[in-house]
């Protein structure tokens, strides 16, 4: 019935809008359902600018949009225009050639976007782009200001400061860390959240020109950290599943969360009166580089059979442009891949600044690409190693193996 | 022989008494987790982590109308509601049509069919959730009460044409023949003579099946993707993410979700224990 | 006339007996067969591609990642078996022959021990979810009260008691149902076999596994075999309890769930793969039906020897 009613509304609108001057409807699809009264306004914007081209929201459960996404554009009835993930994700949809393909000669704003921003949205075989990037995550440690405050504790610049400000959490009865691991991905985040700057840039300069493997001692090295400062996680936090983690953070029982940007809109949520504040877990040293885990989430596609190319491209225009990535990013809280983006929210300047010096978050970044991927490896690997079966060279062993079965640099 | 006798008065005795030990106990271990359970549902976050066997304040309500009020409970027990209800009501009434037709029909290929019936009772359909899952995609039907209702009715029928057709073939053949000699149609003995002598399988069928339909999780994790349609199980999960940081409403939730079962099952246990090991109790 | 009678009988059964047929073709019996053919294909994402023969078979057999990960989570499948076979089934016979006395009090005992059947697995699973928490859980609140804080433990996080833990909560969920079933075989045992017993030996042990186990076959049977499907299709209890990864660290996997994960994908680790998983399925499928057809068999062997 619903579907009768949406094909006869189509068929009376395309009748409408032949005899309205050729006015063309696109339409556009996402899995971010809570945002849909700014893009709404961000379409009408659009539609000020391009009187002939309208173009319809439409979303869809987070879970399961890529499957919902690659059966329409199977079936010849995707959308227009669309969001897409990243990574594993868009190639999974532009290997099977649904999405348009991309260029700077096409969209010349493209020219100023990162490369690593770039690179999320570009399919490896062919080196081609097939959507413009839209928003970048950051894996860092969230604390709370006030508990930082009134235990005399500022942003830590070396580990031994990180340590020495975990001693006195613990020591005035305060959780230094709120992270549990009993949900498997939280093994992951904390490594790009809590090592990162020990691993540091030469190891993944080194990693990526298929110099060295995580045998590295640098990967070897962040692990023993990493085991390291869990002893100031939680009682039992091995047990400690990702819901109660937050729980810890948002209700003051602990004073740093090490996880995603995409934290904090839900931490200010959870308890508005919290005071947040965001740091890059520090290398060994002092004056080591301070390096947060970088990757970029989400982009801006078209259907490579859009109705109306061209329109499409219009609008992918408008979403590379600051015109519309300016109110992305102040209204919707998203660190925008456009250069020269600003940020009213202080947080999110943190963050944007913080990005200048920053690492992939190299086990999805790079590795998702066959089984196992480089997440199940470090899931099982860190969870094993905090829960004391396995050492950190093993865990680089494993990686370095499990990935040699598809990862051309590490096959011997 | 007297000390013989008291000897195993005693002997008995002490038994008996040990027996009756081990069932308190069993039974202690049984309950305990539930009635901890309804009491979190009154306390706050402290009285839960500090004091989790203490007696509430059961004027405490404040988790309870949480819960009611501010998730999505309501609508998920009301798409429970919906899909068992439609589930059941087609399972028995295409279940009771295919046994009456099995078992006061003698036709050719009655067998075959009955044995067709009772196959299904073994096949784990689970296994076949991927070429389902391109099915309800191909009809249409993902994200549609209509794909859980289809697939309960076709794992609930084979139980429901073993049960019925037995119960069936069991009732006497004279009222049928009499009314047959007075010109009844076949459609109208089934309807206004047989039916009504049905009634005590058909709530044995009914049970059997709601349980399993009502607590179902599997088959609304794959084939519902829209919050509006969640039932009450996958409902529950989703819940459970959201209200983490608060105890007393979590336990609130649990609490209502298992609510309207056990008080059916305390009200009709005896329907309830013979109906779920219908299948298992020759 | 009498053959109009006839097609008119012929299509009053046909309108009775192919609508339900029609579903159980269509849901049940069409998808089962699809599932074997599915296997043999290659996938991509949702679109079937090349006929492969038995390259997904071999792929989740003995290629790593995946041969190592059946192994992993067949090998948990065989673990819980033999446990539920103690903790439910064992436990189920022993409180069935001591409702079976009709002490005072046994129908509140009998209706106490099949409450928790009832509810619903996602309930049971989050409530000892709750309890097992290693802050703030029933479980460890207790034994630190006590003064046996060093007891407590992050059950649920540590391989060596995550899938007993779970094991536990599906024993106390389900252990109402072999009582029950048992406790119906043993009302059945005649009155007469049961006063000739108590003739010959006093002793309760000797009566229980020389009399009663014997001639409560039946329903042994049945319980049996059912535990056996349960336990290697177990599903809904370790997802509630250790999530879809079979956390920590893949010691809580089961067939059940690396089917799952295989065929949809993990959000955080993988996309889905319908070729592997569909052969998973396929051999899930077959090996339930195979050891549950012997186990039958020669469970009523025993039967009939009586």
């Amino acid at each position: 019935m619903k579907r009768l009613l949406l094909g006869a509304a189509l068929a009376v609108g395309t009748l409408l809008s032949a005899s309205a001057s050729f006015a063309t409807e696109l339409t556009f699809w996402t899995w971010r359902q809570e945002d849909k009264a700014e893009y709404e306004k961000l379409f009408a914007a659009f539609t000020k600018a391009n009187p002939d081209i309208t173009i319809k929201f439409e979303a869809f459960e987070a879970t399961s949009y890529n499957t919902v996404l690659s059966t329409a554009l199977a079936g010849g009835k995707g959308p227009d225009l669309m969001m897409t993930r990243t990574y594993g994700g868009i190639e999974s949809l532009a290997g099977a050639g649904y999405l348009m393909a991309l260029d700077e000669t096409k969209i010349p704003a493209l020219k100023g976007f990162s490369q690593a921003a770039l690179a999320s949205e570009t399919m490896r075989s062919n080196k081609t782009l097939y959507a413009v990037p839209a928003a970048s995550q950051t894996m860092l440690v969230v604390y709370n200001k006030d508990i930082f405050d009134k235990n005399g504790i500022s942003e830590p610049k070396s580990w031994d400061e990180f340590i020495a400000a975990c001693k006195t959490l613990k020591a005035a009865g305060i959780m230094p860390f709120a992270n549990g691991t009993a949900t498997a991905w939280q093994n992951e985040t904390i490594v790009s959240a809590l090592t990162s700057s020990i691993m540091g840039k030469g190891f993944y300069a080194d990693l990526m020109a298929g110099k060295t493997d995580f045998n590295d001692p640098r990967f070897v090295e962040a692990m023993t950290k990493l085991k390291e400062i869990s002893a100031y996680f939680p009682d039992g936090f091995v047990g400690l599943d990702y819901a109660s983690a937050q729980q810890l953070f948002t209700s003051g029982m602990a004073a740093m969360f090490a996880g995603g940007s995409f934290e904090l809109a839900n931490f200010a949520k959870q308890n508005p009166a919290l005071k947040l504040g965001i740091f890059a877990a520090p290398g060994l040293k002092a004056d080591d580089d301070k390096l947060v885990g970088l990757f970029y989430d989400s982009g801006f596609a078209a259907n490579a059979k859009a109705k109306d190319p061209a329109a499409a491209l219009k609008f992918l225009h408008y979403a590379a442009s600051k015109d519309f990535a300016q109110p992305f990013a102040n209204n919707l809280n998203n660190v925008s891949a456009v250069p020269g983006v600003t940020f009213e929210s202080p947080l999110l300047a943190k963050v944007a600044e913080l990005n200048k010096n920053s690492i992939a978050y190299m086990t999805l970044v790079h590795f998702r690409y066959g089984e196992p991927t480089g997440s199940n490896l470090i899931q099982a690997g860190v969870s094993k190693m905090l829960n004391g079966q396995m050492t950190p060279q093993e865990i680089g062993k494993s990686m370095t193996d499990g990935l040699a079965t598809w990862y051309a640099p590490f096959k011997k | 022989m007297i000390r013989e006798n008291r000897s195993r008065t005693l002997r008995t005795f002490g038994w008996d008494g040990l027996i009756q030990i081990v069932l308190i106990g069993n039974s202690i271990v049984m309950l305990a987790p539930i009635v901890i359970m309804v009491f979190s549902a009154f306390k706050t976050n402290a009285q839960i982590f500090q004091s989790p066997f203490a007696l509430p304040d059961f004027t405490h309500v404040g988790n309870l109308v949480r819960v009611w009020t501010e998730t999505d409970f309501v609508r998920y027990l009301m798409n429970s509601f919906i899909v068992t209800g439609a589930s059941i009501v087609l399972i028995l009434v295409l279940g009771t049509m295919a046994a009456y037709a099995l078992a006061r029909y003698e036709f050719r290929g009655s067998n075959a069919i009955l044995l067709f019936f009772l196959a299904g009772l073994t096949l784990p359909l689970k296994l076949a959730v991927i070429p389902l899952f391109i099915q309800m995609r191909d009809l249409g039907l993902v994200d549609s009460r209509f794909s859980l209702i289809f697939i309960y009715v076709a794992t609930g029928l084979p139980t429901t044409v073993f049960i019925m057709t037995g119960f069936i073939r069991s009732l006497p053949n004279e009222l049928e023949d009499a009314a047959r000699m007075d010109g009844a149609s076949e459609a109208r003995i089934m309807w206004s003579i047989m039916l009504p002598l049905v009634r005590p399988a058909m709530v044995i069928a009914a049970i059997q099946n709601v349980v399993p339909i009502w607590n179902d999780f599997f088959f609304p994790l794959i084939f519902i993707q829209n919050n509006d349609l969640k039932t009450l199980p996958q409902g529950l999960t989703t819940f459970m993410g959201e209200f983490g940081t608060d105890w007393g409403v979590l336990f609130s939730g649990l609490t209502l979700s298992a609510l309207p079962i056990i008080l059916l099952y305390i009200a009709l246990s005896r329907q309830f224990i013979n109906g779920m090991t219908a299948g298992a109790i020759k | 006339m009498l053959s109009s009678k006839l097609t008119g009988r012929r299509l009053w059964i046909a309108a009775l007996v192919v609508p339900p047929l029609a579903f159980m073709c269509l849901f049940l019996v069409y998808p089962i067969l699809s599932a074997f053919a599915y296997a043999f294909y290659e996938w991509r994402g949702l679109v079937r591609g090349d006929f492969v023969w038995f390259a997904n078979f071999h792929r989740v057999l003995f290629e790593y990642p995946f041969s190592e990960r059946t192994l992993n989570a067949f090998t948990h499948n065989i673990v819980v078996f033999f446990a539920l076979m103690i903790l439910q089934n064992g436990v189920g016979f022993l409180l069935a022959y001591c409702l079976w006395r009709e002490l005072w009090g046994a129908r509140f005992h009998r209706i106490a021990v099949f409450l928790p059947v009832v509810l619903s697995t996602v309930i049971v699973g989050l409530l000892w979810k709750l309890f097992l928490h290693p802050l703030f859980g029933a479980v460890n609140v207790s034994l630190r009260a006590v003064g046996l804080g060093t007891l407590a433990q992050p059950w649920l996080g540590q391989d060596s008691t995550a899938l007993m833990a779970i094991i536990v909560a599906n024993a106390w969920h389900m252990v109402g149902f072999p009582t029950l079933v048992f406790l119906a075989g043993m009302q059945r045992i005649p009155s007469e076999i049961l006063d000739a017993a108590r003739m010959e030996t006093e002793s309760e042990w000797v009566k229980m596994t020389k009399i009663v186990w014997p001639l409560v076959a039946p329903s042994a049977t049945v319980v049996f075999t059912l535990l056996f499907v349960g336990a290697f299709n177990w599903f809904e209890m370790p997802f509630v309890m250790g999530g879809i990864d079979g956390s920590p660290h893949g010691a809580t996997d089961v067939l059940g769930l690396y089917f799952y994960r295989t065929a949809f994908g993990s959000m955080s680790a993988s996309a889905e793969n319908f070729g592997p998983g569909s052969a998973l399925a396929v051999l899930i499928f077959l090996f339930i039906a195979v050891v549950s057809s012997v186990i039958t068999l020669k469970l009523r062997k025993r039967e009939i020897q009586l």
